[in-house]
C-alpha cells in the first residue's frame, strides 16, 4: 500500500470509527460511490474459509482493486493466505452469470426476475410438501436467517438443509451430547497459550494456513510449542510437527479411548474436575446411537474402557506403544496446556458424533479444559458453518438460537416471535442432505417424494458425495424440478431447470460467524453484475410472490405478509420489490430480528451496530454497565463467561442433564463400512488444497490460483506407483464400487501418502472425485465420510 | 518406478491452463542471455506467514527449488532459467524473478540462503 493509498484507508477508516456516522451508513447501505480515481477502504471478512480473516478491500471506479490483511484484525493480524490475497479477483472471472435462465425443450433461454420469482412460487405452491431448501455455510446470517423462516415458519416444511451437514454435522452432535449446547467453549487465543498443539486428522497448514502460522510465529519468537500431527498420511503440516503420529484409518476411535484407558489406569485423571464438572454417558444400545444416551457409572465407564490398552490399540491402529504412551503422559500431566484441534479428518467419519465425543472426553477426564491453552477446539471449514448454518439453524432438526423443531416449547418461542399462529412449525425434522437429494433422485412412485429443490450460495453437483446416485440421477425425471441461484455456472447448474444470477460477497451486505464464535460483518460495496440479485432478496421475493398468490403460510397471524421492512419512520418498505430492496439496509433488520432469538441458549450475538465498527466479536457478547458490548473468550469459564455466577470456577450451564455437568462419553472402536479388500486395496482420502476454495467456482476463475493449481490429481506413495507401473504425471484410472475416473499421478505429491492410500482434492470439476465417493454417514449426525472409502488403481 | 521427468509432470498438471499468470513485477527477461530464478522473500507468501511451495511443486528440474521447513529455496547449480517458477507463483506480487547469471557491475545477488538448522 502505498502512502496515498494509507493515508485514505486511515481516513475511511477513522470516519467508519465514528458511531454517528456508522448508524448513518447501516441506515443507508448504498454503496459508496467512489469518486473518480479515489481508492477507497472498507472491511470485509474473507469469503472463503472458518478461520475468518478479516481483509481491507479497496474499491475505485466501481469496481474491487485492492485486498490487504486487515492489521486490526485479532484473527490475522494483516496477514492473508494465497487465497484471501485474491479474495477481489473472484468476482472478475469472464462468465459470471448475469440473467435469470429457464431450461424449456432442453435450452436455457433468458427470462426476467419477475418470471423467474413467479415460476419458483408457483412451483412451490403445487407441492409445498415437496419442496427442498438446500442453503451453506457460505450463506449470510440474514440470508440464513430468511430461509429458515421462509420454510418453518412459512411453508410448514423442514426440509431445510445447509451444505454444512456434510462438514460440521459431526462436531455440531459432539458438543451437544457433551456440553448439551454446540460451539466451541475456547478460541483461537488458545493457540497462543498452549503448550502443546494436537491435531487429530487436521492439515492446518493446507486448510486454515494463518492459523497454523499463528502457532509457528510462537516458535519464531523462541516460544516452545510442542506441534503433534495425528494423522493418517503425511500433510504440509507434518513437516512442522514435533510428533508424527500415522494411524490406520479409523482408528482415531481406538486412541483416544487408549488415552482414557491410560490415565484411568494410572489415576492421573483429574477426579476434583471431574467429580465437580463430569458425568459419564454411552449409546444404550451401540446398534442403534441416538444423540443423548444414557448415563452410565463410573465404574461402567472405567470396565469399558478397560480393553483399550496401548498394546491393543498399537495392533489397531499402527501406532507404537510408546506413541500411544507418549499421547497418554501428556494428558496425564496437569502443568501442561493441551489444546485440540480438528476439522474434516473427524467430521466426515462414519462414526463421527463418537470421535468428536471421545475427544472432549478425554480433555475433561484429565482436566485440560477451561484455561488458557487448555481446550478441545473444531475448527469449521466453511466462513459461516457457525454463524449462519449452527446459530441461526438452517438444518432439519433445527430453529434459531440452538433451538430444535421437535420441542414443543422451542417451535412456541420462534412462532411467538414471528407472530405466527401456535402450531405453525411442523415439529418432525425434514430430511438430511443425503437423504433429502436420494428423496429428489428417486421417481415420485417410488418414493421420491421431494420435487422442487432450490440451492443457494454452494455446489452440491460437485460437492455430495457419490454423485450419480445424488445428483446426476435427476436427469430425465419428468417430474423434478431443479432451481440453482449461482454467481457462475457449475456443475449443479448444469442441469438445472432454473438458474439465478447471484451477487456474492462484496456485491451485497453480509454478516459471518468464524469458528471461533466470532460474528463479523460487511457491507456492499460494488454492484453485482447484469441482473445478478442478492440471495436474501431472492427468498423474500419468493415468499411475497406466494403471499399475492395466496399461500396462507405466508401470512402472519394478523393475515400480514411474514416479513416485514420498516424503516426508521416506521414506513413499510416492499424490499420485495428490488427497486425498493436498497431503501434500507434488509440485513440489518432481519439480523436485528434474529439477535434476540440468539439468547436462550447464551448466544448473545453483538448488535449489528457494534459489528459495523468491529472486525468481528466472539459471543456471548454482552453489554456493560457503561453502554459498550464486551465479548467472551472461553464459555463455561467463572470470571470469562458472562453466564457462570461467582463462585462455580466452571459451570456448563447448559447440560443435557440439568445440573451443570458435561458428559464423558464411552463410544468403541467400530470399523468402517468399507475397509480396502483384495478388490480394492486401497484407502481413498479426499479434500481441499490451499491455492482453491472448494469446489473451485470462485478460485479456478483467478489466473494466479488456477495456475497455481490446475487441475486434481491423485497423490500415490513411490511403492504403491512402482508395483502397479505409474510414474509421475501419467494417467491413472482410481475405481471404486461406484464408478472409475481418470487423474494425474502425482507420486508422493504434497502429501506424501502411506502405502496403500491415495488423496484426491475435490476442487476440479473436470475430475469429480465425488463421482466416485461413498455415501455412508455417521448414524447420529447424518455427515457423510468423504476420507474414507476402498479403492484400486490402475494406469490409462 | 518408471522414470517420466518432472517436466512431463508440470506439462500434464498445467493442462490447459498455458496462459499468463500473476502479472508480472520482475525486470522483463531476454532470451539469450542465460537466466535464473530468484526468489524474493519480501514477496514470497511462504516467507511471510502463509504456505506455498508451489514453484517447488512444478519447477521442471530436479532439485532446482528446494523447500525446507516449508520455504522455497532456489539451486543455482540445477535452475535452467526456465520461467516456469515465474509463471506459476500465485504470490500477489510474483516473487520469482529471473536474473542474469553473469553478475553485473554493482549488482548484489543472493540466490542461495544460509543453510538453515530444521
Ligand atoms: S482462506 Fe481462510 S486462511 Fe486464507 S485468508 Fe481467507 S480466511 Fe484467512
Amino acid at each position: 500500500m502505498n502512502l496515498i493509498e494509507r493515508r485514505t484507508f486511515l481516513k475511511t477508516s477513522a470516519l467508519a470509527a465514528a458511531s454517528a456516522a456508522a448508524a448513518a451508513r447501516a441506515q443507508s447501505p448504498a454503496p459508496p460511490t467512489a469518486a473518480a480515481d479515489v481508492l477507497k477502504w472498507d472491511k470485509a471478512p474473507c469469503r472463503f474459509c472458518g478461520t475468518g480473516c478479516h481483509v481491507k478491500v479497496g474499491v475505485k471506479d466501481g469496481k474491487v482493486v485492492a485486498i490487504a490483511g486487515h492489521p486490526d484484525a485479532a484473527v490475522n493480524k494483516g496477514l492473508l493466505c494465497v487465497k484471501g490475497y485474491h479474495v477481489g479477483g473472484i468476482l472478475y472471472g469472464k462468465d459470471r452469470l448475469t440473467d435469470p435462465m429457464l431450461r424449456r425443450n432442453g435450452v436455457m433461454e433468458k427470462i426476467s426476475w419477475e418470471e423467474a420469482i413467479d415460476i419458483t412460487a408457483r412451483r412451490i405452491m403445487k407441492n409445498p410438501a415437496g419442496f427442498g431448501f438446500y442453503t451453506s455455510g457460505q450463506s449470510t446470517i440474514p440470508e440464513g436467517y430468511a430461509a429458515t423462516k421462509f420454510m418453518k415458519g412459512g411453508l410448514s416444511n423442514n426440509h431445510t438443509e445447509p451444505n454444512a451437514r456434510l462438514c460440521m454435522a459431526s462436531a455440531v452432535t459432539g458438543y451437544i451430547s457433551t456440553y448439551g449446547v454446540d460451539e466451541p467453549a475456547g478460541c483461537y487465543d488458545d493457540l497462543d497459550a498452549c503448550n502443546v498443539l494436537l491435531m487429530w486428522g487436521n492439515n492446518m497448514a493446507e486448510m486454515h494456513p494463518v492459523l497454523f502460522s499463528r502457532i509457528l510465529d510462537r516458535r519464531e519468537r523462541g516460544q516452545k510449542v510442542t506441534i503433534i500431527d495425528l494423522g493418517t498420511r503425511r500433510t504440509r503440516t507434518s513437516e512442522f510437527a514435533d510428533h508424527y503420529l500415522e494411524f490406520r484409518p479409523q482408528t482415531d476411535l481406538a486412541i483416544a479411548n487408549c488415552i482414557a484407558q491410560q490415565l484411568i489406569e494410572s489415576g492421573a485423571w483429574n477426579k476434583k474436575f471431574v467429580e465437580n464438572h463430569c458425568a459419564f454417558r454411552a449409546d444404550a444400545d451401540i446398534t442403534k446411537p441416538d444423540l443423548m444416551g444414557v448415563a452410565i457409572s463410573f465404574d461402567d465407564f472405567k470396565n469399558r474402557i478397560a480393553e483399550y490398552t496401548p498394546e491393543y490399540v498399537s495392533g489397531l491402529s499402527g501406532l507404537s506403544v510408546e506413541q500411544l504412551k507418549m499421547l497418554g503422559d501428556l494428558f496425564a500431566d496437569p502443568n501442561i496446556r493441551i489444546t485440540s484441534t480438528w476439522c474434516m479428518g473427524m467430521n466426515q467419519h462414519t462414526r463421527g458424533t463418537a470421535i468428536n465425543r471421545l475427544v472432549h472426553g478425554i480433555h475433561l477426564l484429565s482436566g485440560h479444559f477451561g484455561k488458557p491453552g487448555d481446550a478441545p477446539t473444531s475448527l469449521t471449514g466453511q466462513p459461516s458453518a457457525c454463524g449462519t448454518a449452527r446459530e441461526v439453524g438452517t438444518l432439519c432438526h433445527t430453529l434459531p438460537g440452538g433451538r430444535l423443531v421437535a420441542k414443543q416449547p422451542h417451535r412456541e418461542q420462534c412462532e411467538k416471535h414471528w407472530n405466527l399462529p401456535a402450531g405453525r412449525i411442523k415439529e418432525t425434522p425434514g430430511y438430511h442432505t443425503v437423504l433429502l437429494f436420494e428423496k429428489f433422485c428417486t421417481p415420485k412412485d417410488k418414493g421420491g417424494d421431494i420435487d422442487t429443490i432450490m440451492v443457494q450460495v454452494t455446489n452440491p453437483g460437485q460437492t455430495l458425495p457419490n454423485l450419480k446416485k445424488l445428483y446426476t440421477a435427476k436427469i430425465g425425471l419428468e417430474d423434478k424440478f431443479l432451481i440453482v441461484s449461482d454467481v457462475y455456472p457449475t456443475a449443479s447448474t448444469e442441469i438445472a431447470d432454473l438458474v439465478l444470477p447471484a451477487a456474492m460477497w462484496v456485491e451485497k451486505n453480509g454478516a459471518y460467524g468464524n469458528s471461533e464464535r466470532r460474528t463479523q460483518q460487511w457491507f456492499k460495496m460494488v454492484q453485482p453484475p447484469g441482473q445478478a440479485r442478492e440471495d436474501v432478496w431472492m427468498t423474500i421475493a419468493i415468499a411475497h410472490r406466494m403471499f399475492e398468490l395466496g399461500h396462507p403460510g405466508m401470512k402472519d397471524k394478523d393475515g400480514k405478509f411474514i416479513f416485514t421492512f420498516k424503516d426508521d419512520a416506521g414506513n413499510e418498505v416492499p424490499v420485495w420489490d428490488y427497486a425498493h430492496f436498497h431503501d434500507i439496509n434488509a440485513d440489518r433488520v432481519l439480523y436485528e430480528e434474529y439477535r434476540p432469538l440468539t439468547h436462550i441458549k447464551h448466544k448473545h450475538v453483538a448488535p449489528y451496530d457494534e459489528l459495523v465498527k468491529a472486525t468481528g466479536m466472539r459471543w456471548p457478547v454482552v453489554e456493560q454497565p457503561d453502554g459498550s458490548y464486551k465479548e467472551t473468550r472461553y464459555r463455561f469459564v467463572e470470571g470469562e463467561d458472562p453466564f457462570v455466577a461467582k463462585g462455580k470456577g466452571i459451570d456448563f450451564y447448559h447440560s443435557t442433564t440439568d445440573d451443570g455437568r458435561a458428559q464423558i462419553w464411552f463410544c468403541p472402536f467400530e470399523r468402517h463400512p468399507e475397509e480396502p479388500d483384495t478388490e480394492y486395496p486401497f484407502w481413498l482420502c479426499t479434500g481441499r488444497v490451499v491455492e482453491h476454495w472448494h469446489s473451485g467456482t470462485m478460485t479456478m476463475r483467478v489466473p494466479q490460483l488456477r495456475g497455481a493449481m490446475p487441475n486434481a490429481y491423485c497423490e500415490i506413495n513411490p511403492a504403491d506407483a512402482a508395483a502397479a507401473g505409474i510414474g509421475n504425471g501419467d494417467d491413472i484410472i482410481v475405481a471404486t464400487r461406484r464408478g472409475e475416473i481418470t487423474l494425474t499421478a502425482w507420486i508422493n505429491g504434497r502429501g506424501r501418502p502411506p502405502k496403500g492410500s491415495l488423496f484426491v482434492p475435490f476442487f476440479d470439476e473436470k475430475r469429480l472425485i465425488n463421482n466416485i465417493t461413498l455415501d455412508a454417514y455417521c448414524p447420529i449426525s447424518k455427515e457423510p465420510d468423504y476420507k474414507k472409502c476402498a479403492a484400486r488403481i490402475r494406469k490409462a | 518406478m518408471s522414470t517420466i521427468s518432472r517436466r512431463d509432470l508440470f506439462r500434464s498438471m498445467l493442462g490447459r491452463h498455458a496462459e499468463p499468470t500473476a502479472p508480472s513485477v520482475a525486470l522483463p527477461v531476454s532470451d539469450e542471455a542465460p537466466q535464473l530464478a530468484l526468489i524474493l522473500d519480501r514477496f514470497c507468501l511462504a516467507y511471510q506467514g502463509s504456505f506455498c511451495s508451489v514453484c517447488s511443486e512444478r519447477c521442471p528440474e530436479n532439485g532446482a527449488i528446494v523447500v525446507v521447513q516449508g520455504k522455497p529455496h532456489v539451486n543455482p547449480d540445477f535452475c535452467t532459467g526456465c520461467k516456469v517458477c515465474h509463471e506459476v507463483c500465485p504470490a500477489p506480487k510474483n516473487a520469482v524473478f529471473l536474473v542474469s547469471r553473469k553478475p553485473r557491475q554493482g549488482m548484489v545477488a543472493r540466490p542461495t540462503p544460509e543453510p538453515e538448522s530444521p
